[in-house]
């Protein structure tokens, strides 16, 4: 659904996109992560048309995004990063105007709203002003406007920052329903768990491209767990652990990606825990492991 | 024009209409100031020039000052959007620029000709203001009014804050009703005056209106053609402006 390649664009000295590679198929969810700065935003724009790439190509449902941008962008619900409604407007009036520019007719446009507005929890504030709402609320107001003309293709930059509990369940049930039913879904984040909770694939971004594609599986394959142990008395740990071991809170954790030999190094040098928790790298290791001036060798 | 492009038109009128409507204190406040000012003004230029010169006088140059103070209505309708993120928010959906530019531009439009109709209708049935030639004066209340649109839009487009935009409609509305001898005619002025005066729209404004109530369509035509060459210049720069990001300043 959503096909980009070889994408750059520079702000003055500055390469946002340096070669930027990705693809998202229909009823895929895919997590765009990274560090600020990493290229997620202009990734965004530039498939928006707000931005306009010096070099590569982009495709959203086999249409060129660069050459027919607007027939492209019919394809496309988009929830930007920052708000962007209509503060004196109510809920009702920002969601029949983009379902307007979605092309829907009025009174699809209406059924749809009210359609939405449950989905969303937004029934009781429908006739309310979008500035006298909670933020979360404005959230999921943004996120409505993205879905209300139910494109095949959505971007939702960081639609649940801020957003309290009750507004994550929300968004993440309507994002997985639309997944389920063939919408392809690029997704950028920082709360790393809700990709997990949508069975995301994973697009890594690191200085402008993308470093790494795959499961949350694949990508953390190769990243190191954690062993945390507890002992009697402080222990002669092996050079090799003792390297890279910490004392947090009692509680020693050695990083490690091969526990089984790791542990028995440990207990040919004497030291005998009292208590063994192995646990398995997830993808805050993995975002942790990404560092802004080099690549990510072990994953790419 | 698709029924698809129709849909993303008529719909954003509407929500511009509405956006307009739920804030309406700086258009009542813009279409009641000029009623005051020409009542109380009036006995002034009447005084200076005779009852039927001087009504004219009254009335045409707080047409032009008002209309020109009431750029903020349309400078202000584009800073909102550029204030508030959603310019960018319509320019990733489907919507031409055109649909964008013509929703944004008919409720405005709308609303700064009833001011001036208001004016001019107060001018007629209140203080006896005669009409020679009615077809006349709407196409020259439609040409300032199209020059007034797109002024305010390049303001709007130009403009980094709401205090810069405020700045700009208040110095420049008023020195640009004051060159064009709306405030004071020009035969009053000073001669360096007189001599700058085309350059302002005002200028022209007070000229298509003078000429239309007075039936001359040749001079109508004329100061019509050039507010038109002005609101083509203005929309230009606020096109180009908008274009591709230029919307976005540091300070938004």
């Amino acid at each position: 659904m959503l096909f980009a390649q070889g994408l750059v664009k520079r702000y003055g000295a500055t390469t946002a996109l340096d070669g930027f590679d990705l693809a998202v198929a229909p009823g895929e969810v895919t997590g765009l992560i990274g560090h600020n700065g990493a290229g997620k935003t202009t990734f965004v724009e530039v498939v928006t048309g707000l931005a306009r790439p010096e070099a590569g190509q982009i495709t959203i449902g086999g249409k060129d995004a660069l050459r027919e941008p607007r027939r492209a962008r019919r394809l496309l619900g988009v929830a930007p990063q920052e708000s962007a409604l209509y503060g004196t407007a109510t809920v009702r009036d920002n969601l029949h105007l983009f379902a307007g520019l979605a092309g829907l007719a009025r009174r699809t446009a209406r059924a749809r709203s009210i359609a939405l507005a449950e989905e969303l929890q937004l029934t009781e504030v429908l006739d309310r002003p979008v500035g006298v709402l909670s933020g979360g609320q404005r959230r999921r107001v943004q996120a409505a406007t993205a879905l209300i003309g139910d494109p095949p293709l959505l971007l939702l930059d960081e639609p649940t920052a801020g957003a309290d509990p009750e507004t994550r369940t929300a968004l993440l049930d309507a994002v997985r329903t639309r997944a389920a039913a063939g919408t392809a879904v690029l997704y950028t984040t920082h709360y790393l768990p809700e990709l997990a909770d949508l069975g995301a694939t994973l697009a890594v971004a690191q200085a402008g491209r993308i470093i790494a594609r795959g499961t949350q599986q694949e990508l953390t394959r190769n990243l190191p767990g954690e062993l945390r142990l507890r002992f009697p008395q402080p222990p002669a740990l092996p050079d090799r652990l003792r390297r890279t071991a910490r004392l947090q809170d009692g509680e020693w954790r050695i990083p490690s990606t091969d526990a089984p030999s790791d542990l028995a190094a440990l207990l040919a040098a004497g030291c005998t825990p009292t208590a063994i928790d192995i646990r398995r790298p997830d993808l805050d290791d993995l975002y942790r492991s990404l560092n802004p001036t080099e690549a990510l060798s072990h994953v790419a | 024009m698709s029924p698809e492009s129709t849909r993303r038109t008529a719909a954003l009128v509407r929500h511009n209409t509405l956006l307009i409507l739920r804030e309406p204190g700086s258009i009542i406040s813009r279409m009641i100031l000029p009623l005051v000012f020409i009542t109380l003004l009036r006995p002034l230029y009447e005084a200076a020039q005779g009852k039927v010169v001087g009504t004219e006088q009254a009335v045409v140059g707080t047409l032009v000052t008002f209309s020109l103070l009431a750029l903020s209505i349309s400078g202000g309708a584009i800073l909102t959007e550029r204030v508030r993120h959603t310019w960018e928010r319509l320019r990733a959906t489907a919507a031409h620029p055109l649909e964008i530019l013509v929703g944004k531009s008919v409720p405005v439009l709308g609303t700064m000709l009833t001011q001036q109709l208001l004016v001019l209708g107060f001018g007629v049935a209140v203080l006896g203001l005669p009409v020679a030639h009615l077809q006349l004066l709407a196409l020259a209340l439609l040409c300032w009014t199209l020059a007034l649109l797109g002024m305010g839009s390049a303001l709007g487009a130009l403009a980094r804050s709401q205090s810069e935009l405020s700045a700009a409609y208040d110095i420049g509305g008023m020195l640009l009703s004051s060159m064009g001898g709306a405030l004071v005619p020009l035969s009053a002025l000073p001669h360096w005056v007189r001599t700058i005066a085309p350059a302002s729209p005002g200028y022209w404004g007070v000229s298509s209106l003078h000429a239309a109530l007075a039936g001359d369509a040749a001079r109508t035509l004329t100061a019509d053609a050039v507010l038109l060459a002005f609101a083509g210049a203005a929309g230009a720069v606020a096109a180009l402006r908008l274009r591709r990001g230029g919307g976005r300043s540091a300070r938004l």
